[in-house]
């Protein structure tokens, strides 16, 4: 593969590219762990944030809100930075990183899903009730099913920005497209200034991200769904 | 004078107006009746240029609508529409709404066009709603406002389209009023409606149209009393 | 463990310097949003325009945006145009030029679902009074598109100013740039971040708070019934 676009590309142009694509696939591991860390944890916050005791509601309600008003690269701070110097340990970046995008994530998936859940008409569970279900059997057999539809169209577009989020993990040191890619735009090698890099990069990041934006607005045109998504940005 | 000489007007495949004929003088009331589909809206909407036709050609005061000279814009501040759908500006007052047009279409100071604004509103008995918003207002209140504000423009024909079909019964007999007392001022107009003992007490002219053909025309007395068309016949017993 | 914030805050220039990167970044996210609006407005017109070329331009331009992330953005504005183009400006300015692009892209795509709430009944009605699809627009169209879409506006502008912290990697003297700063003498990384962190959600607050006012203001015809 390097040696293939060394040849059909040349010194530096090859190698730069080469490295930027190897680099990628960091970038892609770590998108992978947010959004089974932020999925994981997001689902146990969505059902804190049903649950019928009120105390589960105001702590899952304090953390979404909590976590989805502090910015990514402070969490990204405090996990890279604070936390180890706090503790006095050295916390591994892919740890640090991880954590961080999986607060982030959660919380967003968190609020995705809950209005999905919320958005299923009282009735529902009303009926259900009537039928003699429990809490839980209804909210896994009613429920659920009818949630998941309308919150695929959004927790896919937010790999999107978890994907785009994971560009900031550089600054606390790990090591993905985006370091690499800063490094070679530093670098005073011809061909690879930052005209052509960053637009480079760009392009890696585009080819990643507009299929899941596309995917997602498709479900959304197939599927529905949450009247009142969060916004997303980064 | 609206000279409407044989309109053809088509949806795709669908063929709305097939060949309409009807001339209307100054301050004539004609009033267009007929079942749903039957091509009324559509053809108000010709004769103001909204819609473009597919044949034959519609003069208003010796301007062909739809000639490529003809500015549309201009024509329309001679001819108001007046739709079933109020279509207030929500986020303007009902002062704004009716002295929005005469400002920005025929460049009028502010003083000037309030005070022709005030003197409309006053006429359809809004003159103590100038500074609500339309959603403050009742139906019937906002279908007069919108009356006023295509009197503004001093047009010299109106266009009405069903006007009263939106409303709560109990707001119809408002807004009528106010056509009554236009059409006994002299205004040029077309009303298209589904209330007959109305079209009946103010029309000089009653239309009936089925599946975009004017099946038959007279006066009201005749019309309603004598019908000659069966298909009129059979409308007015439906409706009746 | 010990949380030692009083090293922080017992320092009135570390406190003054918080201060100044938190003004600083509130006003070029300020800015940003106003000329990013602008830009979206224009964005958001050109997805109507007659030129299929400009039609097609706006929307890559849109996608493309939205879907790279803001600091590649950034980077390409700071370091890539001026080395290309030839031109050196303030730190500041680099930002705000990334800033706006960036807004402007999720600002059109709002609006222009705002342009699709307002319905034909009043474009019918501005056309019928003889207004011209200029002025339908401005005084019809998107006045209401902007009331309708004002929340979702406010939220996106929010969900833009938690992310601006990256201007710092340029050398921007904002908020986040202040606390590294801070952080490099301290070492209390922990507290400055954390405080930090506090800083931008009192800030959002206070935008959401200020915004929710301004819209009691602009829009009193939405909040009268
Ligand atoms: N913009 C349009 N595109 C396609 N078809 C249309 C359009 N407007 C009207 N039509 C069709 O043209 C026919 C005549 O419509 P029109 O609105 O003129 O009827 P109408 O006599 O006003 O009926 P109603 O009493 O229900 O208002 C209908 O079949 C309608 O579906
Ligand atoms: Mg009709």
């Amino acid at each position: 593969m390097k040696d293939l676009l060394t040849g059909l590309l040349g010194a530096p142009e090859g190698v730069v590219l080469y490295q930027l694509l190897f680099a990628t696939q960091f970038t892609i591991y770590l998108s992978a762990i947010a959004f089974a860390g932020g999925g994981t944890v997001g689902a146990l916050v969505t059902l804190l944030r049903i649950a019928p005791a009120r105390s589960a509601r105001s702590l899952a309600t304090a953390y979404i809100w909590f976590f989805q008003s502090a910015p990514l690269l402070m969490l990204l701070f405090l996990f890279g930075l604070g936390v180890p110097r706090l503790l006095g340990v050295n916390v591994n970046v892919w740890l640090a990183a991880s954590a961080a995008l999986t607060l982030y994530t959660s919380a967003y998936l968190a609020e995705v899903w809950r209005s999905a859940v919320q958005s299923i008409p009282t009735g529902q569970w009303e009926g259900a009730e009537a039928l003699g279900l429990r809490f839980w059997q209804t909210l896994r057999l009613v429920v659920l099913p009818q949630a998941v539809r309308v919150s695929l169209a959004p927790t896919v577009g937010f790999l999107v920005q978890i994907i785009k989020g994971t560009s900031l993990a550089y600054i606390i040191g790990f090591s993905d497209l985006m370091s690499v890619g800063k490094r070679w735009a530093n670098a005073p090698v011809e061909g690879t200034e930052p005209f052509i890099i960053y637009p480079l990069m760009a392009l890696i990041y585009f080819a990643l991200c507009f299929p899941l934006s596309r995917l997602s607005l498709g479900l959304e045109k197939r599927l529905g769904t949450v009247r009142k998504t969060p916004p997303i940005a980064a | 004078m609206i000279d409407i000489q044989n309109v053809r007007k088509s949806f795709g495949d669908l063929e709305v107006l097939k060949g309409i004929d009807l001339t209307v003088e100054r301050g004539e009331v004609v009033t267009v009746i007929g079942g749903s589909g039957s091509g009324k809206s559509t053809l108000l909407t010709c004769i103001n240029g909204l819609e473009p036709i597919n044949g034959g050609k519609i003069t208003i005061d010796g301007t062909e609508v739809h000639a490529r000279s003809t500015d549309l814009n201009k024509l329309r501040t001679k001819v108001g529409i007046v739709f079933q759908q109020f279509n207030a500006f929500p986020h303007l007052t009902v002062m704004e709404n009716v002295t929005l047009a005469p400002r920005k279409v025929l460049g009028m100071g502010r003083a000037e066009a309030e005070a022709i604004a005030e003197k409309q509103l006053r006429h359809v008995g809004l003159a103590d709603k100038l500074s609500t918003y339309p959603s403050r207002l009742s139906g019937g209140q906002q279908q007069r406002m919108a009356i006023a504000r295509a009197l503004a423009m001093s047009p010299g024909y109106m266009l009405f389209d069903e006007v009263t079909s939106a409303l709560d019964p109990q707001l119809v007999g408002e807004v009528l009023e106010t056509l009554k007392m236009l059409a006994e001022e002299g205004m040029t107009m077309i009303l298209v409606t589904h209330e007959m003992s109305f079209a009946r007490d103010v029309s000089d002219r009653v239309a009936f149209f089925h599946k975009g053909v004017m099946a038959e025309i007279g006066a009201p007395d005749q019309l309603f009393g004598a019908p000659r068309h069966p298909e009129t016949q059979a409308f007015l017993s439906k409706v009746r | 463990m010990d949380l030692r914030f009083f090293e922080i805050y017992r320092r009135s220039d570390y406190l003054l310097l918080l201060l100044e990167g938190a003004a600083l970044s509130a006003a070029l996210t300020i800015t940003a949003a106003l000329t990013g609006m602008a830009l979206a407005l224009a964005l958001s017109g050109a997805r109507y325009a007659r030129l299929s070329v400009l039609r097609h331009v706006a929307a890559a331009y849109v996608e493309f945006i939205r879907n790279t992330p803001l600091i590649v953005q950034l980077f390409f504005v700071a370091f890539g145009l001026p080395t290309l183009l030839g031109y050196q400006w303030p730190f500041w300015a680099h930002a705000l030029l990334a800033l706006t692009l960036n807004f402007s892209a999720y600002f059109s795509e709002i609006l222009r679902s705002g342009y699709a709430t307002v319905g034909t009944g009043q474009t019918e009605a501005a056309a019928a009074l003889g207004l011209k699809p200029r002025q339908t627009f401005f005084k019809i169209v998107l006045p209401q598109a902007v009331a309708k879409t004002y929340p979702s506006l406010v939220s996106q502008f929010i969900f833009l100013f938690l992310t601006t912290g990256v201007i710092a990697e340029i050398g921007v003297n904002d908020l986040t740039q202040a606390g590294k700063f801070i952080d490099s003498r301290t070492f209390r990384s922990f507290e400055v971040f954390f405080t930090l962190t506090l800083i931008y959600i009192l800030m959002s607050l206070s935008f959401k708070g200020g915004l929710a006012v301004l819209q009691r203001r602009l829009f009193r015809w939405q909040v009268a019934r």
